[in-house]
C-alpha cells in the first residue's frame, strides 16, 4: 500500500468520525434547541484550526508524491468537486420541489445537506483512488 | 495525449543494464515502483523532465527509450 492508498484511507476514516461526532452535536443541539453566537462561534473556531492542521499537513504530502501520484491525486480532487456541487445541487432542488416553494424548512436540514455532501464526496474521492490502485496492481 | 501511442523499451533496458530492479530504478529517477510499471505498460506518459532522467540513467538517449507512434504510421 503507497502514500496515496493510506491516505486515501486515512481519509475515509477522517470523514466518517467528523460526521459521526458533528452529528452527535448537531443532533444534541436540535434536542436542546441551542440558539446564539456561542454555537456559532465555537462552531468557526473548530473548523479553523481543523482547516489549518489539514492545510500544513496536505503541503508536507503533497511534496512527497510523485508525478502520477499528483495527477491521480488531482483528478480525485476534481472528482470531489464535481460530486459535492451536484450533490449540494440535487439536494436543494429536491428539498425545493419536495416542500414546495413558500414552505418552511428546518434549520438542521443545512448542516445535515453540507455534511451528507462532504461525506459522500469524499467516500467517492477516496474509493476512486484506492480502484484506481487496485486496478494498477493487476498489472504487476 | 493517448498513452496507448507511446511505448517504450524500459524493460530491455534493464534488464541490458545488469538486470537492474523496477525498484532500483525508481530509486534513481525519484518515484514510486509503481510509476515504473504503469510506464512499463504503456499505461502512463511520463512528463518530458521524467523521461529524460530515465534516459540518462540507461545513458541512452530519450527516443532509444520511448517510441511515439502515431495514428496514421
Amino acid at each position: 500500500m503507497n502514500r496515496l492508498e493510506k491516505r486515501a484511507w486515512a481519509e475515509l476514516g477522517a470523514v466518517t468520525l467528523c460526521v459521526i461526532i458533528a452529528g452527535a452535536g448537531g443532533g444534541l443541539m436540535v434536542y436542546m434547541n441551542t440558539k446564539g453566537m456561542v454555537g456559532l462561534v465555537s462552531f468557526l473556531i473548530s473548523g479553523l484550526i481543523a482547516g489549518l492542521i489539514s492545510y500544513r499537513r496536505n503541503i508536507k504530502y503533497w511534496a512527497k508524491l510523485d508525478e502520477r501520484e499528483q495527477k491521480i491525486a488531482n483528478r480525485a480532487r476534481v472528482l470531489w468537486s464535481c460530486v459535492f456541487i451536484l450533490f449540494l445541487w440535487c439536494a436543494s432542488f429536491t428539498v425545493f420541489f419536495i416542500v414546495g416553494a413558500k414552505s418552511p424548512v428546518p434549520a438542521y436540514i443545512l448542516p445535515v445537506l453540507f455534511l451528507s455532501g462532504l461525506f459522500l464526496a469524499t467516500f467517492i474521492k477516496s474509493a476512486a483512488i484506492l480502484v484506481r490502485f487496485a486496478r494498477g496492481r493487476d498489472d504487476e | 495525449m493517448n498513452s496507448a501511442h507511446l511505448s517504450n523499451q524500459i524493460r530491455r533496458l534493464r534488464f541490458e543494464n545488469g538486470e537492474m530492479t523496477q525498484q532500483q530504478l525508481a530509486d534513481k529517477v525519484g518515484v514510486t515502483r509503481q510509476t515504473i510499471i504503469a510506464i512499463e505498460a504503456s499505461k502512463y506518459s511520463p512528463s518530458l523532465t521524467l523521461a529524460f532522467r530515465i534516459a540518462r540513467t540507461f545513458k541512452a538517449r530519450i527516443e532509444d527509450v520511448f517510441q511515439y507512434k502515431d495514428k496514421d504510421s
